[in-house]
Order: structure tokens, then sequence, then C-alpha cells
């Protein structure tokens, strides 16, 4: 207690009640003797009841038997003053401890979660070496190596990003980026996250008026991975996980510069365990985690929420939370960012276009129809793959094809890679096919292409990115008997070595290529193609259709000898069987004499089409 | 027809007669022995010369389809005709591959009277193709089923011009793949009844009958009515609504009445499928109980004629078992009583294919055979399902069973070459692991590798016209189709107590030891505790297959024994687990397993021999 804190104090005296009722006076300073007339010397000293009544004093109870005077007119002031301050300084210990609390319990609980991952990956390095000549348990081990070493990364990035906020040395940077690709990415990192524990993870866009902004992507994603990742590992298998996604304008009056500015509004809703009130109190503070028995078993530093929270505020945003625990928790974020105006692709599809959706997943199929009307286009919706092929072949019959198929994710009745397969074969090569899709398109793409479908355009749905994949294929399309105009994408810049004996086959397989712009020369059989192919110069072939059966000399040959050559086009060159032999033992001999594909006859047009534009396109 | 195109189908013929049992009659063993020998050296010419017939006549067609006359184009249809008719399927992967190329003509030619037609028969093609996978789940027949229902909806999407389209035979083709577009499973018993309800409609409307009054509308009404009755067959699987029971009803007692008025007429018995449809209706709709429905199905079952090998008594003898054994599984509480019952019938079913006439193999007694082993109940004293999958194999697919047989031993003696060395070699099988006797760890194990050898090919049954009686190479979707054999057999053996053991091995033994290729990809190898004995079932199989079966010619691969053992040490690692290969790099292990294969196929014989001479 400092002496500026006494200043106007007469005096203290400490008085213990004894157990015959009488008081008597175990302690006064020299101010307090002086002030009521007593030795110092003779202390203890019973004191007269009159005296204490008449005194000017604060009394302050220790305990049932003592109590300290304070003399003087303002002592009561000065006492509230020393406990608000003793409250502070209590308070601030009580942080400190807990504060050191937490930081003891991060280091027990990193050394846990940093010796988890080094376990696992000593433990299978140490498995792997023992079994060595076991390429599966190698692959195995090295898979969950890789697992462990990554969530050690993330570790080590946590702590690092934390102490970057903490020295104040993080900074945003500012780039273009689209609103859509960042929310597919976010879409293909956490769905496996949450198919892996078989929760339903709905991940939705309301109103979008910008999709270009300015702004940290990274961080944002990071952001929004962390809260959608914990809302995943917070949330028991077969949970549900609701993301909603929608901008506002900026209002007035909180930006000079407020037409270049939206908001961009995120909530992530789940059934998951929540959070206790107490714990939500402290959820943003670094290094706390929920702790309860579903919870040990999740790995985590307790850092996410932390720096989430200080990244949004950092990008001038807000963010706030409910949770209740049992029930679920909603993470609730707003972010301003600056808009990008840029030219953006008109739709080139005549007004009242027709587009044929197939589909059963109403609210996709919705909002798909939405999009298109918005755009002054005329959706047709068929909720089976029957229904889209009678209606197809219908509009085939009567001359009006639609301009393109959009498939949505799921038909009531067949998948809808079975029915792009069908609708290739019924409406021919240039009919474009279009699936609209939340899955992975890396996954897709193989099985998708080769069934006929020409674009992926990835969930939660952008209107942008439909119309301009819609845009951009239907202007590359042949768009035969469509009502869409009859444009074909130039391959003019190629050129095809056809090897062909029979005539008519020739001319049909000129007519199909000539639509191209392809550049074809012909060759009578695979001596001359032998011939045709040494004389050009190098590069000159982009690709050569090989018929097999050949007199003078087979495509088989021909092949053999052109691969041959010492030439670098001669390896790469890429040759294509043309074939009616369907054994699985002549498909492999095209492939053992070098050839790269095989295409039966008669020559499917749409199927020959598929390659070349598989190829050039 | 062309006269390569009859010395094919004829071919064919002579492949099934020379690929089914074969009595020894008075022969002994190595009489017989050399006579199957002989019939194989016979297939194998066949086949050869089959394939040369399609490489230097119908591919070079094909390849020339564009110039074709009508007269070949024509020719080509009989031809396909003839290879997959209403009675006979000899060729159903040639169908399909003629009609695919006449239907790619047709779109390029835009002939759409012939288009339709196409349509039609590639739907029928592919239609014929799906009843081969009766027993995988939905999703692996879904493509199959979707391919079959676009060729009948897009055929069937005309209908709208039915006025303007002159000739009755497209006109009838229409109607036809209207009513197609219901065959195969749906997701609900509901939407198949709606789809069959549809047609029904058209069919009735007086509108279309004067568009073509030539046309049979009362024999499609009829059929039409046959296939709404069939939807009772897997009705109980999903609920159906009163509006589903009561047209399904409505069908039954149509097609009851119509059969049972001709079966009067000629004088005989009233027919039984009719029956059981209009017995099962009466129990769906509450009228009767299963008790009765069980009882009434038995009556069925028991007055069939044993000696009478027609498509109504393959029904009576083997589907409708099918069906009371489904109830059984579905009610195991109605199964106390009738244990007894059920053992009796197995053995009149077995009785009944022993005594089946050789040259009456048709795909219809296959489809029943496959419901009956799908259903299969097992019972503590009746035939237990392993054998009664032997049975089948050593009665429909002898070759088959060589094969397994064969496969079966030489995993024994590989495995007792393996314990030698390394007794807990197998320990990764909890149940192995137990046995603290070493000679009866031995004994287990070797039981295990003999069995899961003669199950490994199980799944062959779905897919016989694939296996045993194709006469010529595979096309590349036969050879994919062939791949779910695996499933199919895994599916077989998982679901009884006798046989669940051996599923591993039906599933994994064409997976690659790395798991980079092969097939299925629900087989995980690390994953699975039988995974050693998969490993070895696999190599010995590849052993077996490459260097003796017939298979080696459907698949294009042909190597001798050392070739084999080459490729396989070749791909230690990668296909074959190194654990495995290791040991063919020992001579004496690599004799050993020589003289298994050998000695394991003699065997096989020797059993048929025995089998055949009894039965």
């Amino acid at each position: 207690m400092g002496q500026n804190n006494m200043k106007n104090s007469n005096g203290y005296i400490v008085i213990e009640q004894r157990p015959d009722g009488k008081r008597q006076i175990q302690y006064a300073d020299s101010d307090a003797c002086t002030a009521i007339g007593l030795n110092p010397q003779t202390l203890p000293a019973m004191i007269p009841e009159q005296i204490l009544e008449q005194l000017e004093a604060t009394a302050v109870h220790f305990d049932a038997n003592h109590v300290l005077l304070v003399l003087g007119p303002d002592a009561g002031q000065q006492i509230a003053e020393l406990n608000r301050r003793n409250t502070v300084l209590e308070d601030a210990l009580k942080d400190a401890e807990e504060v050191n609390k937490s930081k003891s319990r991060f280091l027990s609980n990193m050394s846990h979660d940093i010796r988890t991952p080094m376990n696992a990956i000593m433990g299978m390095t140490s498995i792997g070496l023992s079994h060595i000549d076991e390429k599966p348990r190698v692959h195995d081990c090295l898979s969950k190596i890789q697992t462990a070493s990554s969530h050690l990364m993330s570790l080590v990035n946590d702590v690092l990003d934390m102490s970057r906020i903490d020295s104040d040395r993080m900074t945003l940077n500012e780039d273009i980026f689209s609103l859509a690709d960042l929310i597919h990415d976010i879409s293909v990192i956490v769905r496996p996250q949450a198919a892996q524990k078989n929760q339903t993870l709905q991940i939705e866009i309301g109103q979008i008026y910008e999709e270009s902004l300015l702004g940290d992507a990274l961080r944002l994603r990071q952001i929004l991975v962390n809260i959608i990742g914990n809302a995943i590992k917070y949330t028991l298998s077969e949970g549900e996980i609701q993301v909603f996604f929608s901008q506002r304008p900026y209002d007035a009056g909180q930006a000079s510069d407020q037409t270049s500015r939206i908001w961009l509004d995120f909530r992530c809703k789940d059934n998951g365990i929540g959070m206790s009130e107490a714990f939500l109190k402290r959820i943003f503070v670094p290094f706390e985690r929920v702790h309860n028995d579903i919870t040990s078993k999740i790995e985590g530093t307790g850092l996410g929420m932390s720096i989430v929270k200080n990244l949004v505020e950092r990008m001038d945003g807000e963010i706030t939370v409910e949770s209740e625990e049992g029930i679920g928790s909603c993470f609730n974020v707003s972010l301003p960012f600056r808009v990008v105006s840029q030219n953006k692709k008109s739709l080139e599809l005549p007004e009242n276009s027709t587009i044929l959706i197939a589909g059963s997943h109403g609210s996709l199929v919705a909002q798909i129809s939405g999009y298109l009307r918005e755009s002054g286009l005329v959706s047709v919706c068929m909720e089976s793959g029957v229904q889209a092929v009678t209606w197809l072949t219908e509009a085939q019959y009567e001359s009006h094809m639609p301009c393109a198929m959009l498939l949505s994710q799921e038909l009531s009745d067949m998948s809808v890679l079975d029915l792009a397969s069908h609708v290739r074969q019924l409406a021919g090569r240039d009919f474009p096919i279009l699936l609209v899709s939340e899955q992975d398109w890396a996954q897709l793409e193989y099985r998708a292409t080769r069934a006929g479908v020409n674009a992926f355009v990835p969930c939660p749905l952008f209107k942008s990115k439909l119309l301009e994949t819609l845009t951009e294929l239907t202007a590359n399309g042949q768009g035969n008997n469509t009502s869409c105009g009859d444009q074909s994408k130039d391959l003019s810049n190629y050129r095809i070595l056809l090897v062909e004996d029979i005539e008519l086959n020739q001319e049909i397989a000129v007519e199909l290529l000539s639509v191209t712009g392809i550049g074809v020369e012909v060759a009578d059989n695979g001596a001359q193609a032998v011939e045709k192919f040494g004389a050009a110069p190098e590069g000159y072939f982009d690709m050569i259709l090989m018929d097999i059966q050949m007199p003078v000399m087979d495509g088989y040959e021909a092949t053999r000898q052109i691969r041959g050559m010492d030439r670098p086009d001669a390896k790469s060159v890429w040759i294509v069987a043309m074939t009616a032999n369907a054994f699985v033992e002549d498909i492999r001999r095209t492939r053992e004499a070098g050839m790269n594909e095989h295409i039966s006859k008669p020559v499917d047009p749409d199927r020959l089409k598929e390659i070349l534009y598989t190829q050039f396109g | 027809m062309q006269p390569y195109q009859e010395e094919y189908i004829a071919n064919i013929k002579d492949i099934a007669v020379l690929t089914a049992r074969k009595k020894p009659g008075s022969h002994t063993f190595e009489e017989y022995e050399e006579e199957l020998l002989g019939a194989v050296k016979q297939v194998e010419q066949k086949v050869l010369r089959n394939m040369a017939l399609l490489r230097d006549k119908l591919f070079p067609d094909l390849d020339h389809l564009l110039e074709s006359s009508p007269q070949e184009l024509q020719e080509l249809e009989d031809f396909a005709g003839s290879l997959l008719n209403g009675k006979e399927e000899w060729d159903i992967g040639l169908f399909c591959q003629i009609h695919q190329a006449l239907l790619t003509h047709a779109r390029l030619t835009k002939d759409r009277r012939r288009m339709i037609k196409e349509l039609y028969w590639l739907g029928i093609g592919r239609y014929n193709l799906y009843n081969k996978l009766i027993g995988l789940s939905m999703p692996l027949v879904q493509n199959y089923i979707s391919a079959m229902r676009l060729c009948f909806t897009e055929a069937a999407a005309y209908l709208k011009y039915f006025d303007e389209i002159d000739d009755s035979e497209t006109k009838g083709y229409i109607l036809r793949s209207l009513a197609n577009i219901s065959l195969g499973r749906y997701k609900t018993t509901g939407e198949k009844v709606q789809q069959v309800r549809k047609t029904l409609q058209i069919l009735q409307d007086d509108e279309y009958h004067g568009m073509a009054p030539e046309l049979p509308w009362d024999r499609f009404i009829y059929m039409t009515h046959q296939q709404m009755a069939a939807s009772i067959s897997y009705s109980k699987e999903c609920p159906m609504t009163p509006q589903d029971i009561t047209d399904i009803m409505e069908s039954v007692y149509i097609v009851y009445q119509r059969r049972l008025q001709e079966a009067t007429d000629r004088n005989e018995l009233p027919p039984c499928r009719p029956a059981f449809s209009y017995y099962a209706i009466e129990y769906y709709c509450g009228l009767d109980t299963l008790d009765g429905l069980l009882t009434k199905i038995e009556h069925l079952m028991d007055t069939a004629d044993t000696a009478d090998f027609s498509k109504d008594s393959m029904y009576t003898l083997i589907s409708l078992p099918a069906f009371y054994c489904q109830f059984l599984k579905q009610n195991p509480e109605m199964l106390l009583k009738r244990e007894e019952y059920v053992e009796s019938l197995y053995q009149r079913i077995l009785d009944y294919m022993a005594d089946f006439p050789e040259n009456l193999q048709d795909e219809t007694l296959f489809l029943y055979l496959r419901q009956l082993s799908n259903t299969f109940v097992e019972t503590k004293n009746s035939i237990s399902y392993g054998s009664f999958l032997l049975k089948l194999l050593v009665r429909f697919a002898p070759d088959t069973y060589i094969h397994s047989y064969t496969v079966g031993k030489t995993a024994v003696a590989l495995c007792e070459i393996i314990l030698s060395e390394e007794p807990t070699f197998f320990d990764d099988m909890e149940e192995i692991a137990e046995i603290e006797d070493m000679d009866e760890k031995r004994q287990e194990i070797l039981g295990l590798a003999m069995n899961c050898g003669l199950f490994h090919d199980v799944g062959q049954i779905n897919f016989l016209y694939l296996y045993s009686q194709t006469g010529r190479q595979w096309f590349a979707e036969e050879s994919e189709m062939s791949q779910l054999h695996t499933l199919a057999g895994a599916a077989y053996l998982s679901e009884r107590k006798s046989t669940f053991r051996y599923a591993a091995a039906a599933l994994g033994h064409h997976s690659w030891y790395d798991g980079s290729r092969g097939y299925p990809d629900t087989y995980q190898r690390l994953d699975c505790p039988y995974r050693q004995i998969v490993d070895i079932i696999g190599l010995t199989d590849w052993l077996e297959e490459t260097t003796a079966t017939i298979t080696r010619l459907y698949k294009g691969v042909e190597r001798s024994f050392d070739e084999t053992v080459e490729t396989a040490i070749s791909l230690e690692g990668r296909r074959f687990s190194p654990l495995l290969t290791a040991r063919l790099r020992d001579k004496e292990v690599v004799n050993k397993l020589r003289q298994a294969l050998r000695e394991g196929r003699s065997e096989a014989c020797r059993k048929l021999y025995r089998e055949y001479s009894t039965n």
C-alpha cells in the first residue's frame, strides 16, 4: 500500500473483540495514538467505548473478531478505492493465471497433438521398413505418413499464424478473385471430410450481386474452411451442416466509395455437439477447446477460431456465434469486399432458346431454371431419363431440338451418365450436354466425357458460370437441327491423315471431317500412309485415322513402321484404329501395334468427332 | 443367310453340345477322360473357326456397311435373328453387336423406320444381357437396365407420330417397345405398375386401334397384362398402394382366366404361373394368409410332372421353389414347420436337374437356376448351399467345375509348401491363429484352400453363356461384364452360413496385389483377413486359366505353364504377392505346382465320371 493513498488519513487502529465482550486495541499507528491520546508503548490497552464512539472513522471488518478503523473524514472513499484496485489486481492475477493455464494446457495439448502424428510417422516408417518388399503395405504406410505429416504441418501453420497475429506481422493481400471459384474450391476441400462421416453438407447460395471481388482470397478461404471444418469435426456422423452464402449492398454512409463495396455474408449452421454458454464466451480465446469425451478424440490446437476472429477483424468484418450444447452451433461472418467491375460476357444464345434440364433434384432444377429464365431462355424440365429421351426424340422428329441439355445431379430412374450416353447417340456429337454437379470434376471427368458430357458446371451453382459455359459450348457446337444456329468449332489448324481403302468410306469420313474445318489427306493403304507420313515435314500430321484391313499393307504393320521411324513425331502422333474387328484381342493388337485409340466400324460420326475434339478441342 | 452365317450358328450349336455334360455310358474312366479332352479340342477348333469366319466375313461386312444393299442388310438382320430369338439364345453378344451397327447405319442414313426397329432389337438384346445379372444389387445392374430401357423409350417416343407412320411393322415395334419399357427392375413396384398401367391405357385406346386395325391388339394387351401380373414377383420388397394391387389383381385375373380356358380346351391342368400369381395377389390383398399361400404353392409344386422338361414345368419345378423360398427367407418363422418339406424340395430339384436332357439347356433354365441360387434357404438337414452350388457346376458347367477343382488342389499344394516353411503364415485369420494344435491348423487351412478354390468362380453361374458356351473370343463389353462374376459369386457365398468363408476368394481373386489394377473395386486387400488365401487363389487361378481351360481362348491369352510362371514372377509385387512369387523361383516348387495342376484336372474328371455314372 503506497504512502500516497494515505495522505488524508489520521491513522489506523486494529481492534480485537475478546470473548468477554470487551474490545482491546491490538495495534495503532502513531497518527492514531496522537489522535486519541494513547501511548504507543502501553498497547495493548482497553479502550473506553465513548472514545470509540466519538472517533470519525470507517470500520473495515477483517473477520468476526477483528476490525480495522481508519481514522479521518474521507477514509470511506479511500477504502473503496483500495477495494477497487484490489479487485482489478485480483482479476489481472486471475487472467494471468488463466492465460498461463491455457498456455500450459496448449503446450500439453501441443505436445500431445504433435506427438500423435509423430508417433504415427515413426511407427509407420518402421512398419514400412520391415515390410519393404510388400508394396501395398509400404504404400499404405506412406499414405498414413502423408496424412500425419500434413496434420503436423497444419498444427505448425496455426501456431505460426497465431504468432504472426500476436506480433502484428500478418498482412492481407488484395487480389481479384472469383467468388464462384472460391466456393467451389472450398466445397471440394470440405465435402470429402463430411462424406467420411456420412454427414449431409448443404452448400447453398442466395442473392449474389458481384462475383469478382478484391481481397485476400487465401485468408478468406482459411476463415471459411476453418469454420466449416470445425462444424464437420464437432458434428456427429449422419449429422447435418448447412452453409449459406449471400451478398448485400454496403450501407450508405459506411464508406465514401460505397458503390464499389459489398458485404459477403456467410452462415454455417450445424446440429453438432454445440457449446456451453461458458465456453461460448471464450471461444475466440487462443488455445481454448471444448473438453469432453467426444472432443478428446478430435485433433486441433484450439487456435483456429482465434485466428478466424483475428482475420475477420483485420478484414473489417464481423463474426458472431450462437450455440447450444447438444443442439448445435451457428456461425455468422460478414466481410466487406471491394467489387471489381468487369466486362461481363454477354449470352450469345438467341432469346427464347430452349434448354432441356434433366434432373430430379428439385431445388437445383428450380435454380437452373430461374437463371435461364432471367437470361431470356426457356427451360424444359424432365425428372427422369425416360422422360428426357421421349421429349428429345419428339423434338428431333419435329426439328426443334433444344440448344443444350443440362444434367442435374440425379434423375429419378437412372444415373445421369447413362442418360448422357444414350442422348449422345440420339442427338449427335454437336449437341451440347452439360453436367451440373457438386462432385469433384477431377474424379468424374473420365467417366463423364466417355459418356458424352461436354462440360461441367460446379455446385453451388453460379449464374455467371452456368451462362458462361453454356455460351462457350453452344458457340462451339455444331447445333445441327437445334434452334441455336449452325456453328462448328474450327479445327482448321489441324491436319489428319486418313488411311482407308474403301472409296465410299473415304468420302464419308472426309465429309464428316470437313465440317470441323480440319485438313484431310488420304492414303489408300498402309504402305501409302507410311510413305506420306515419312515424306511430310515433322509435325505435319496431327492425327492418323488408320483402317486395319487394307490391301498391300494392313493398319497394324503401317502403324509399326510409322512408330519405328527415326523422327520425334513418329512416336507422338495420335493414331486411331478404325475397324469392325471387335474382339478383345483385336483391340489389344491395335494397342500393341502402337495405336492410341480404337473406333468401331461403321464409323459413328459422333464418336469420331468426340475423338477429334478430345484431342484438339 | 449367307453360308458363313449358317456355319457360324452350326458351330455354336455344336459347341453347346460339346461343353454339356457327357454321361460316361459304358466307357472306362481313361476312355471318358480322353473323350473329354477330345471334346475340348473340338471346341477350341470350332471357336477358332468361328473367329476366322467373323474376321474374314462379318467384320468386313460391317466395315462396308454403308455400301451394303438392302438385301445384305436383311441378311445381317436374319443372322442376328437366328442368334437370339424367342426360343433360343445362341450368341447374345454378337446379336447386340450387329444391331448396334445396324442402328448406327439407320441413324446415319436417317432411316427412321429402321431406326425404330433396331432400337427395339437392341433393347431386346440388352434385356437378355440384364437377365444374367440376377442376384446382383441394383447399383451394379443399373447401367444395363438404363441402356435397355432407353432403347425402348426412344423407339416408343414415336407413338406421338403413330398416324404419320404408314407401315404396320414399325407401328408394331413402337407398341412393343412401349410395353417393354417396363421390363427389368424398378426402384419400387409402384413405378413399374405405373409404367405398365400407362401402356395398357394406350393399348386399350380405340383411337390408336383405329390408326392400325391390322395389328394384334388383343395379343399386345394380353402380354401387357402378363407383365403386370409378373410385377407380383418382387412386390413384397416394396409395399404397394391399393391402386397398384387393384391393377395387378385385374391383370392376374385376366391372365388366369385365359390360361385356364386354354387349358380346359386342351383337357390339361391349369398352368402353374398364372395360378401362382392368382394365389399371391389374394395373399397381398389380405384374402389369404401367408401360410395358406405357401400351402397352395406346395400343392402346385407337388403336382408338377418331374418327367416334363417344358418351360412350364421348369417354371413349376425350379422358379416357383425360388419364390417359395424367398417367402421363407423373408418370414423365417414360417420355415420351422416346413424344414422337412424344404429338404425334400431341394432333393426333388436336384433329381430333376440330373434327369434334364443334355440338349435342352436353354437360357430360361439358367435364369430359373439363378433365381433358385439367389433365394436358397439352408436348413439343418437339407443339402448345404455349397453342395448345391457345386451340383449346379457339375451339372451345367463341367468345364468351370474342372477348373475350380484344379485351382483348389493347386492351392492346397501351395499352402502345404508354405506351411512347411512358415506355420503361422495364415494367422491373419483369427480363427486360424486361435488353433494351437499344428496338425489341426494345417488341416483347417488346407480345407479352406480347397473350398476357396472350388467356389472362387461360382459367380460364373450367372454368365454360363460367356464361360461355357461362347463360340468365339469375347467382345470388350463381354469382357467387362464377365468381371461381375466376382461380385455375383461373393453375393451368393457371403449370405449363407456354410459358404461365407469363401466369399473373399470369390470377390478378390482377380484383384491385383498392389491394388493398382484388377477388379472389383470393392475388394480391399489390406482390410481382408483372408488376404493370404485370396492371393493364393488369385495365383493358382491364373496358372490354371492361362494354361488349361478354354477361357484363355475367349480372353485371347494363351501361354505355356513355364511362360505363365515366368510372367507371374515378372508381375511380382504388382499383380501377385511377392511372398508367393518368391516361391516360384524354386524349381521344385514349380514342379510340384505343375504336378498338382495335372493331377487336379485328372481328379476333377474322375469326379465327374463318378457323378455322371451314378446320375
